[in-house]
């Protein structure tokens, strides 16, 4: 190798090809700062965004968070639908759990139209209990991809399966396996399946094992316990000032939610607790996530224990389809129908914030009516914007590598931050 | 109304659902509640009409009345307490919708007034209840031709007698009565009589459900398709304001829209077939004898044949203006006659002179005579003129914008450039043809017979290759050495204004937006 030409690795070292000088000098190697972008199409990165990173050699020295990848003009859209149009667009807000957002929205209507008393208990009891599924399938998917991405496929094999076979519950409930939009303003669209509290019961006890298998592989796992502890760490100070919600804001210590802060539907019926973390890292995102479903689980054994028969949906013509027989057979029931379907129903003139606890967080509904069919505006607070917004504070100083477990666990769904 | 006819000082005070209003006196109860915001459902009042009050819908309490009272018959009185929306006057106005509904076949989703019915509207926002009884209804006849623009179902009746009251009182044409008593009445002609006035639409517009449809857009599109936007009919030199309906670049109907000051509440029959023309033997192309041509190249073509002609004798080139084009389309061709073309021979054509009657139809067939008349300060000459001239030969050249002029001796010009919306002998004749639009695809303005401008809106898109007439001139203009640099009909429209003494205090106004019926709540 005489003929190597020596190059500079900058500073004052010098470097020969094939014979390395190594030097006792045990800080960084000086580097320029050199971009990065991460996204929107990486395989380790489970949602269409793109973080626009300036790295230092292994370190990040700043993060731009660039969303708008999963745009699909939801807002504006909603402007030109009827109301009850909207519920499949609100399935696409927070595609692993829309039921969550089918409730949310249909209670922001609700409000609006001053009839969240009227809505029958059973329709309520059953808003809870598809919310609590969806609420287990939300966080089975953020804790399976993130486990996935650093390196751990069986739990992703795992979990997936289980949210599977609730996914197969919610099927049977609504005819659709994702796009479930089984919520009504006023109620749910159809009663649950026969067998259905037996069923849930059976899969609950699946998914447990499941849950307990993922456990046993994660968090006493040394690899994936280096990846997680004491990263990406959110003061809870900031979980406050950045308007953080959801598993994100109480891995902070900070006790906040919507359902127990300001309940809703049933919630306040209910025996669970709310679990929030110490150091806000990583790994108690996790831990936080892993025992919220362990709480919905409880949720749902009480509700499939309380839930009254009865009607599931309003008894109001000028809210809720009649029933086909009645609009075959009667004009007023026609005229309703009629009604509801080409004009949509109307929701007097005034505006309304209603919020709930979604998959991520505080889902909030801000909708301004004009007295017509369709909303003059539908804006939607989404968690996940807030939620990932910290990341430009937080990534700063991490490892390119503890980006993927630090983006994972802030579980951003594009669908529901870029709406 | 009848506060038009007392002086505005003497006013009583109406206490109105708990809050004192002042309303001139004399004013009818149901528009003084209106117009301060109380909602008042009715079926048989119409503010164009005199009140039978027999639909019972807009009952509403006063105090020290033994029993609830019609609005729409009732007159304000000093110191009068209303109550529009006690329990006791919603109960009524329910109990009332029920009653109409008994009889009501389940038609909606064949029936054409679904999504602009009153009857839907008011059971949605009033009643809301479901059927108390086992929906055996009363039949009746269900297709019965009763003129020659109007199709009648008895069963979808509901008894309003507004179709009675508009032939009666608006077209003076006394075709319509109630037969039969109680539930078994029907709307009908007398026998062997048919609804055949000039105004006969108009009872479709009024009626609150389908009892009566035209059968011109009987089936042809559902009323929450329609996209509604203002204009003028240009049928004749009324100028009755008009909403065109259409969908997806077809219009479908054209039905009146209020102007108190022009046509009211009304238009007629034959106003409403105006858009068949829009959609029929367009001219679409450009073309340079009678072979189709690219439009840059066929307004040089125009140009050159025009210079070869002012050339040889400019006294025998012409301009013919058409009475049916905008006060835009006549201001551009003004300042090419003045400007670019420099000549002094200018024609207008329109169409013939036709019936006429005292109540809106004028005699004159063209929307924008007046306004063209006051912008051409050359004298003009008439289609009989042109005739002459043409077999003569006095004119060598012309430009005729238009095609209404009929079959004339076009073949001794040198130059015939046609700037038309339909094919016709003008257009077969023309060494170039220039294919404009017509006033369903246009911003502008037509000036009615009394002077009055005013506004129309562009419904449709442009067909083919057609620009708007202004446009084409400008183009030709810029070629024989005039610079019009119009950019836009408003722009056209703001400095005709500064040259035109009848344009004075005319407003080009906002853009209006195409309005979807569905959510427009505006009819029904």
């Amino acid at each position: 190798m005489a003929d190597a030409l020596p190059f500079s690795l900058g500073g004052n070292r010098r470097v020969v090809l094939g014979e390395v000088e190594v030097s006792d000098f045990d800080g960084d190697l000086p580097t320029e700062v050199m971009p990065l972008h991460m996204g929107p199409s990486h395989p380790a990165m489970h949602g269409t965004v793109r973080i626009a990173l300036e790295v230092e050699g292994e370190k990040v020295k700043t993060a731009d968070v660039q969303i708008g990848y999963l745009h699909r003009c939801f807002e504006k859209e909603a402007e030109n639908a009827t109301w009850t149009q909207i519920f499949p667009y609100t399935d696409r807000l927070n595609y692993v759990s829309p039921m969550l957002n089918n409730v949310g929205y249909a209670l922001a209507v609700e409000k609006l139209l001053g009839i969240e008393d009227q809505v029958p208990e059973r329709a309520q009891y059953i808003r809870v209990i598809v919310g609590e599924i969806s609420r287990i399938t939300d966080h089975l998917t953020c804790i399976a991809a993130g486990a996935m991405e650093l390196a751990a496929f069986t739990v992703f094999f795992w979990l997936i399966k289980g949210r599977e076979w609730l996914w197969e519950l919610l099927e049977e409930v609504s005819g659709a396996r994702l796009t479930h939009s089984y919520v009504r303003i006023g109620g749910v669209v159809a009663d649950l399946p026969e067998g259905f509290s037996a069923k849930l019961r059976e899969v609950l006890g699946k998914v447990r094992l499941a849950i307990a298998d993922a456990d046993k592989l994660l968090t006493r796992n040394k690899i994936f316990r280096d990846r997680m502890d004491g990263v990406g760490v959110i003061a809870k100070a900031d979980a406050g000032a950045w308007g953080l919600t959801g598993p994100v804001a109480r891995s902070t210590g900070l006790a906040y939610d919507v359902r127990k802060d300001h309940p809703y539907l049933v919630y306040d019926r209910f025996d669970f607790d709310v679990p929030v973390g110490s150091t806000g890292d990583n790994f108690d995102r996790y831990a936080v996530r892993l025992e919220e479903m362990a709480q919905s689980m409880r949720i749902l054994e009480q509700a499939l224990a309380e839930i009254p028969a009865g009607p599931v949906i309003v008894d109001d013509p000028r809210v809720a389809l009649p029933q086909k027989h009645e609009t075959y057979n009667t004009i007023e029931a026609m005229i309703a129908h009629f009604k509801l379907i080409m004009d949509g129903l109307h929701v007097p003139a005034g505006e309304v914030y209603s919020f709930t606890e979604g998959g991520n967080g505080e889902l909030g509904f801000y909708i301004v009516s004009d007295g017509t069919g369709r909303p003059w505006k539908c804006r939607v607070r989404p968690p996940c914007f807030a939620n990932l917004a910290i990341l430009t504070k937080v990534l700063p100083g991490l490892f390119i590598a503890d980006v993927v477990p630090t983006f994972g666990m802030i579980n951003m769904i594009g669908g529901e931050c870029d709406r | 109304m009848a506060s038009d006819l007392s002086p505005p000082s003497e006013t009583v005070t109406v206490i109105v659902d708990g809050k004192e209003h002042r309303f001139a006196k004399g004013m009818n109860l149901l528009e003084a509640c209106q117009s301060v915001g109380a909602k008042i459902p009715f079926f048989c009042y119409h503010p164009g009409l005199s009140s039978p009050a027999v639909c019972r819908q807009c009952l509403v309490e006063i105090k020290g009345a033994p029993k609830p009272v019609p609005s729409c018959y009732t007159t304000v009185a000093d110191k009068m307490e209303v109550t529009t929306n006690s329990p006791k006057v919603l109960d009524i106005r329910r109990q009332m919708l029920e009653f109409t509904l008994l009889g009501h076949p389940v038609d909606c989703p064949i029936c054409d007034k679904a999504g602009e019915c009153s009857l839907q509207r008011h059971y949605f926002d009033w009643d809301g209840k479901l059927a108390r009884n086992e929906g055996v209804k009363i039949r009746k006849a269900k297709v019965v031709d009763i003129g020659k623009h109007i199709v009648l179902d008895q069963e979808r009746c509901i008894l309003c007698t507004r179709c009675i009251r508009v032939c009666d009182e608006i077209a003076k044409s006394p075709d319509l009565t109630m037969a039969h008593r109680g539930a078994h009445q029907v709307l009908t002609t007398a026998p062997g009589q048919r609804l055949d006035n000039p105004y006969s639409l108009n009872t479709v517009d009024v009626c609150p459900v389908g009892a009566l449809t035209a059968k011109d857009f009987r089936f042809a599109r559902r009323a929450w398709e329609l996209d509604a936007i203002p204009s003028i009919c240009p049928g004749c030199a009324t100028g009755c304001n008009i909403e065109v309906h259409s969908s997806r670049g077809k219009i479908y109907r054209l039905v009146p829209r209020e102007n108190p000051a022009v046509n009211k509440f009304w238009m007629c029959d034959e106003g409403r077939f105006e858009y068949k023309a829009v959609h029929e033997n367009r001219l679409l192309f450009p073309a340079i004898g009678g072979r189709r041509s690219k439009f840059d190249a066929a307004v040089a073509e125009a140009a050159r044949l025009l210079r070869l002609a002012l050339v040889k004798d400019a006294g025998s080139v012409g301009v013919a203006f058409s009475f049916a084009a905008t006060n835009e389309d006549t201001h551009a061709l003004v300042r090419l006659v003045n400007e670019g073309l420099k000549v002094e021979r200018v024609y207008a054509a329109g169409k013939a002179a036709g019936w006429s009657d005292d109540i809106l139809v004028s005699a004159d067939k063209n929307p924008n005579r007046a306004g063209v008349e006051h912008m051409v300060s050359l004298p003009l000459r008439n289609l009989k003129d042109l005739a002459s001239d043409l077999a003569s030969g006095a004119v060598s050249a012309l430009v005729l914008l238009g095609s209404e002029s009929a079959a004339l001796a076009f073949d001794k010009l040198s130059a015939l450039v046609v700037l038309g919306s339909h094919k016709g002998p003008a257009g077969a004749a023309a060494h170039v043809v220039l294919p404009v639009c017509t006033w369903a695809e246009v911003d502008g303005t037509f000036t009615n017979k009394n002077g009055r401008v005013q506004r129309i809106h562009a419904a449709l898109p442009a067909p083919g290759e057609a620009r708007p007439a202004w446009q084409v001139v400008a183009a030709l203009a810029s070629r024989l050495g005039a610079d019009l640099a119009f950019t836009s009909a408003e722009q056209v429209f703001a400095e005709a204004a500064r040259h035109h003494a009848f344009l004075k205090g005319a407003d080009w106004g906002p853009r209006a937006l195409p309005v979807q019926l569905r959510f427009g709540e505006s009819r029904g």
